[in-house]
C-alpha cells in the first residue's frame, strides 16, 4: 500500500512540487538564519551580543523579523515603473534558489542531476544581474539609478573569473555535472581539488562575494553614499524578498563552493562516511565557508568602483587564466596522477 | 535699490560655489547632462545634518556644494541675552565632539576681558580634560572614517573607548557628555580622591589597546590604503590658503598648533611633540590623529604627575560685570583652532560673543577639493576635516 | 610648495609688522600689546593694508572676521595670524545702516565663508565676493538678517512672522 503510493507521487508533477517546495523552504529558511547569524557573528566580532532578546539567546530572531516584514507596508515612489519595480524582487530571488536544484546534498540526495549542472550553475547566475538593473531602474531615483550601474559594471565583470575558476575542475573530472565532481573527489581529504586548484578557489570566492554584493564590494548597495543603493526604495516584503534572495545567493555560492572545492558531501576520512548523512558534512562545510563571508564583512572596509573593476580584470581574470592552462598542461603531463 | 542689494545681487548671480573644475558642462553634442544628487541632510553616514548637492558627471564629481544650516541654533544671539556663565552650557553644544575645549575658550575670552588669575591646579585639570577630551574625540574619528569606508567594526571599538573616558568625565563633571565644568575662574570642582589613579590606568590600557584594536587592523589594510591614499590631496599653500587648520593643516606639513605657538593655560609645562605627516591626503590625516592620540596621552600623564595642589577657583567676583572692552581665547580643539571673541557693554549680558569654529572653516576645504574626485571619495575627505554638525552649524 | 614659517622672536616680529603696516598705510590708531598687534583702520583702505600683510609681511593665516552691531554703526575685527605667535587685529567701522565693504576673498580665500557668515548674520554686503549667499539662514524668503540688535527675540513670534 505504502509503496504502491509512493510510486504514485514518485512521478510528475508530483516530483516536481515536491522539489519546489523542498526549494522554497530551504532557500526561505537558509535566508532567515543567515540574518539571525549574521548579527549575531556581527556582535560577537564587535564585543557586544547580537540580538538576544528573543527566546532562547536571539535564536528565535528571523521569526520576529518575518512578522514585522510582512507587517510593513510596501512603499513604491510615485512615477516609478510599477511592472519592473515589483518584479526585480522576483528576479534576483529566482536565481538563488533554482541553482538549489543541482546540488548534491548526500549520495542520491540531488533534485536533478544534470550532466551539465556547472553551465547551469553559470547561466543562471547570470539573471541576478538584470535583477538589479530592473531595481534601481525601476525606482526612479537618482540614488537606485547609480547603484543599478555600479551593480551591472560589477555583476558582468565578476562572471568571467567566476566562470574561468570553475573551468580547472571541469578539466580535471571531465564532466560538467556536479554529482561527478563531488564523485571525484572521495577517498579522502587529500582527493580534494582544493589543494591543486587553490588559486582557482582564490578567485571563485572572491567572485563569490562580488556576485553577492557583500563588503568589500557592495557598492551598488554602498550604505556611506547611496544609503541602499538599487534596493533605497523598497520596503517590507519586497524587500524582505532582496535581503532573502542575497542572503540564499550566499549561502548558494557557499555550498557550490564547498561541493567544488572541499568534496561536497564526501567526508575528510574514509571511514567517517555516514552514508546518506553524509549532508551533515555537506552543511558543516557550507557553514563554514558562509561564516567566513560574514567574518570579512565585518571586518574589511569596502572597495571604490574602479579599484573594483580593477581587481576583477587586472588580478583574478589572468590568474584564473594561468591557472587554467597550468591544470591543462599537468593532466596533459602526468594522466595517471590527474585522471 | 540700496548700494548693499547691488551688491549682493550681483555677487550671488554670477556665484556657484567654486571648484577645482570650471563651470559645470552640458555636453550639447551627445545631449549628456550632469546629474545632480542630494547627499541630503537625512543620511545615515554624513557627520551630522549636512546638505551636499552633488553634480555629477557618471561617477565623477563636478560640484560640491555645501549647504548648511539644519542644525543652526542662533547660539551667538542667545548668548546675548544671557548672562556670562550661563552661556558656558550653550557653548557645551557648539562642538559636542570637543565639549571640554569649546567652555575653555570662551572662558579664555571671558578671563581675558576680566584680567583674571586662574589657579594653577584649575589650569592643569583644564588641560586634562581637554587631552581626555582630545582621546574622545579622535577615536571616534577614526571610527567613523571606517565607518564610512564600510568598515563597522572599528568604530564600535572606538565607542567603547569613548564610553570609558565618558565614565571618568562623569565621575569628575557628572555628566556623561554636556559637562558645564570649566567655569570662568577656575573649574567646578576639584577631582575626586580615586580619579587620577584610575585616569592613569585608563591611559596606559588605551596606550597598549591602541595597537591592537586600531593601527594593527587599519594602517595596514590594503582597501584601506588604496581608498585613502591620494584622496584629497592638497598642498601646503592650498591648506593655509583654505583656513584648514588642525589635523587636515598638519597632515599637509604645516607644524601649527595653537598649543605650543599660542600657548596658553598649563600647556608651556607640558612637553609634547606635534605631529605632522607630508602627504597631505586622507591617510596622513589618519596617521596624524593616530600621532596625536599619542600625544594626548602622554600630555595626560605629565598633568597627573605634576598636578600642583591649591584652589581649583580663583578670585571671581559674585556677579561677573566685566569693564567695556573685548576677550579674545583661543584653543586648539580636535578639528582645529577654536576662537571667541566676547565683546562687552559694562554689564553682566555679553554684547556679542563669536565664535569661530573649525568646522565651519574647513568645510570650505570640501567645496574646493572634492570636484575631480569620484562620489565614493567624498567620505575619506570628510574624513579628513572630520567636521561635526554643532560645530558648523553653531 | 611649501610654507615658512617665521623663525625670528616674537618682539622682533611685532615691531617688524607694526613698521610694516606703519610705513605702507595711514593707520588711525595702531600700537602693541603683549603678542598682538592692533591697528584701527578706515574701511577703504582694509584690502591694502591685507594685502601688506599677505604678501609683504607673509602673515598667512585670518582667522576670523567678527562683526559687532553698535546701533548706528558696524564695527569689523578681522584678525590675522602668522602661525608662531603672533596675532594682528584689524579693526574697521561702518557706519550707517548699510554696510558695504570690499571683499578679501582674493586675498584671503578663507575669507569666503567668513563674509557669507557676515552677510547672512548682519546683513554686510561684501563687494566683489565670488558667492555671497546666506549660509545658515534660508535663502530665498527670509529677508531679516538674524544677529543685528533690532531683530528681536521673542517667545511670541512665530514661524508666520518670520517668512
Amino acid at each position: 500500500m505504502i509503496s504502491t503510493l509512493l510510486e504514485y507521487y514518485n512521478q510528475e508533477p508530483f516530483r516536481f512540487l515536491t522539489a519546489f517546495g523542498a526549494i522554497l523552504f530551504l532557500t526561505l529558511n537558509l535566508a532567515a538564519i543567515l540574518t539571525m547569524s549574521e548579527r549575531k557573528v556581527a556582535g560577537y566580532i564587535q564585543g557586544r551580543f547580537g540580538p538576544n532578546r528573543v527566546w532562547p539567546r536571539g535564536l528565535l530572531q528571523p521569526a520576529a523579523d518575518v512578522v514585522k516584514l510582512f507587517t510593513k507596508e510596501n512603499l513604491s515612489p510615485s512615477g516609478s515603473d510599477l511592472w519592473i519595480f515589483l518584479a526585480a524582487p522576483i528576479a534576483m530571488f529566482i536565481p538563488a534558489a533554482t541553482i538549489w536544484l543541482v546540488v548534491p546534498f548526500a549520495p542520491g540526495l540531488v533534485i536533478a542531476d544534470l550532466n551539465i549542472a556547472i553551465l547551469f550553475f553559470i547561466s543562471i547566475t547570470s539573471i541576478g544581474a538584470l535583477g538589479v538593473i530592473m531595481a534601481g531602474y525601476g525606482s526612479r531615483s537618482n540614488f537606485s539609478l547609480l547603484g543599478a550601474l555600479r551593480g551591472a559594471g560589477q555583476l558582468i565583470s565578476y562572471e568571467v573569473p567566476l566562470i574561468l575558476s570553475l573551468l580547472g575542475i571541469a578539466i580535471l573530472t571531465g564532466s560538467l555535472s556536479l554529482v561527478d565532481v563531488v564523485d571525484a573527489q572521495a577517498g579522502g581529504f587529500w582527493n580534494w581539488y582544493i589543494w591543486f586548484q587553490l588559486p582557482m578557489f582564490v578567485a571563485f570566492y572572491v567572485a563569490g562575494i562580488a556576485e553577492v554584493k557583500r563588503i568589500p564590494f557592495d557598492l551598488p548597495e554602498g550604505e556611506s553614499e547611496i544609503v541602499g543603493g538599487f534596493m533605497v526604495e523598497y520596503s517590507g516584503m519586497t524587500w524582505a524578498l532582496i535581503q532573502a534572495s542575497e542572503f540564499a545567493l550566499m549561502g548558494l555560492m557557499s555550498a557550490i563552493g564547498a561541493t567544488l572545492f572541499f568534496g561536497g558531501w564526501q567526508p575528510p576520512l574514509a571511514f567517517l562516511d555516514l552514508g546518506t548523512f553524509n549532508w551533515i558534512w555537506f552543511g558543516l562545510k557550507t557553514s563554514l565557508l558562509m561564516f567566513t563571508f560574514l567574518w570579512i564583512r565585518w571586518t574589511l572596509p569596502r572597495l571604490r568602483m574602479d579599484q573594483l573593476m580593477d581587481l576583477g580584470w587586472k588580478v583574478l581574470v589572468p590568474l584564473t587564466i594561468l591557472w587554467l592552462f597550468v591544470t591543462a598542461g599537468a593532466v596533459l603531463a602526468f594522466p595517471s596522477f590527474f585522471g | 535699490m540700496l548700494e548693499s542689494e547691488r551688491v549682493v545681487e550681483s555677487a550671488a548671480l554670477g556665484g556657484r560655489a567654486t571648484g577645482r573644475l570650471t563651470n559645470p558642462y552640458v555636453r550639447d553634442e551627445f545631449g549628456l547632462e550632469t546629474m545632480d544628487l542630494n547627499v541630503g541632510p537625512q543620511h545615515p553616514a554624513m557627520h551630522g545634518l549636512l546638505r551636499l548637492i552633488v553634480e555629477l558627471d557618471g561617477e565623477t564629481i563636478v560640484r560640491c556644494d555645501p549647504v548648511m544650516g539644519y542644525l543652526h541654533r542662533c547660539q551667538e544671539k542667545i548668548a546675548e541675552n544671557r548672562m556670562y556663565p550661563a552661556v558656558i552650557p550653550l557653548t557645551d553644544r557648539l562642538d559636542y565632539f570637543a565639549n571640554m575645549h569649546m567652555e575653555h575658550g570662551y572662558c579664555l575670552a571671558v578671563e581675558d576681558l576680566m584680567g583674571l588669575e586662574i589657579p594653577p591646579r584649575a589650569d592643569a585639570i583644564r588641560v586634562l580634560m581637554c587631552e581626555l577630551m582630545r582621546l574622545a574625540s579622535h577615536l571616534p574619528s577614526i571610527g567613523f572614517l571606517m565607518l564610512e569606508l564600510g568598515a563597522f567594526t572599528p568604530i564600535l571599538y572606538a565607542f567603547r573607548e569613548r564610553e570609558r573616558i565618558q565614565t571618568i568625565f562623569e565621575a569628575v563633571t557628572g555628566a556623561r557628555m554636556m559637562f558645564h565644568y570649566i567655569r570662568i575662574g577656575g573649574v567646578k570642582a576639584d577631582l575626586p580622591e580615586d580619579i587620577p589613579q584610575k585616569i592613569w590606568d585608563y591611559v596606559e590600557s588605551l596606550e597598549a589597546n591602541l595597537d591592537r584594536d586600531f593601527v594593527d587592523l587599519i594602517q595596514g589594510n590594503e582597501i584601506f590604503i588604496t581608498r585613502t591614499r591620494g584622496v584629497g590631496k592638497v598642498t601646503q599653500e592650498e591648506a593655509v590658503e583654505m583656513g584648514l587648520t588642525g589635523p587636515p593643516l598638519r597632515s599637509t606639513g604645516v607644524d601649527f598648533d595653537v598649543r605650543l605657538d599660542y600657548p596658553y593655560s598649563w600647556y608651556p609645562n607640558v612637553t609634547f611633540d606635534v605631529i605632522t605627516d607630508t602627504q597631505g591626503d586622507a591617510e596622513a590625516a589618519y596617521r596624524v590623529r593616530v600621532g596625536e592620540i599619542r600625544q594626548s596621552i602622554r600630555i595626560v600623564k605629565q598633568v597627573l604627575e605634576n598636578l600642583p595642589e591649591g584652589a581649583v577657583m580663583g578670585d571671581v567676583p559674585r556677579r561677573i560685570r566685566p569693564a567695556e572692552g573685548e576677550g579674545f581665547g583661543r584653543v586648539e580643539s580636535p578639528r582645529g583652532e577654536f576662537a571667541v571673541h566676547v565683546v562687552s557693554d559694562g554689564s553682566d549680558i555679553p554684547y556679542r560673543v563669536h565664535y569661530r569654529d573649525p568646522s565651519f572653516v574647513n568645510m570650505q576645504f570640501l567645496q574646493e577639493i572634492v570636484p575631480g574626485h569620484y562620489l565614493p571619495d567624498v567620505m575619506p575627505i570628510m574624513g579628513i576635516v572630520d567636521p561635526v554638525s554643532g560645530g558648523w552649524d553653531k | 610648495m611649501a610654507v615658512t614659517l617665521p623663525q625670528d622672536a616674537v618682539e622682533d616680529r611685532v615691531e617688524r609688522y607694526l613698521e610694516g603696516f606703519h610705513s605702507r598705510h595711514g593707520l588711525d590708531e595702531a600700537e602693541v600689546e603683549g603678542n598682538v598687534v592692533r591697528l584701527v583702520i578706515e574701511p577703504h583702505i582694509l584690502p591694502a593694508v591685507l594685502t601688506t600683510a599677505r604678501e609683504s609681511l607673509k602673515i598667512m593665516h585670518l582667522s576670523y572676521i567678527t562683526v559687532v552691531d553698535r546701533e548706528g554703526s558696524f564695527e569689523l575685527t578681522y584678525e590675522l595670524l602668522d602661525l608662531r605667535g603672533v596675532s594682528v587685529r584689524v579693526k574697521t567701522t561702518l557706519v550707517g545702516e548699510e554696510p558695504v565693504i570690499d571683499s578679501v576673498t582674493g586675498i584671503y580665500p578663507t575669507a569666503n565663508w567668513h563674509e557669507r557668515e557676515a552677510y547672512d548674520m548682519f546683513g554686510v554686503a561684501f563687494k566683489g565676493h565670488p558667492d555671497l549667499r546666506r549660509v545658515y539662514m534660508w535663502q530665498d524668503h527670509f529677508d531679516h538678517h538674524p544677529l543685528l540688535k533690532s531683530f528681536e527675540i521673542s517667545t511670541k513670534r512665530t514661524f508666520e512672522g518670520l517668512r
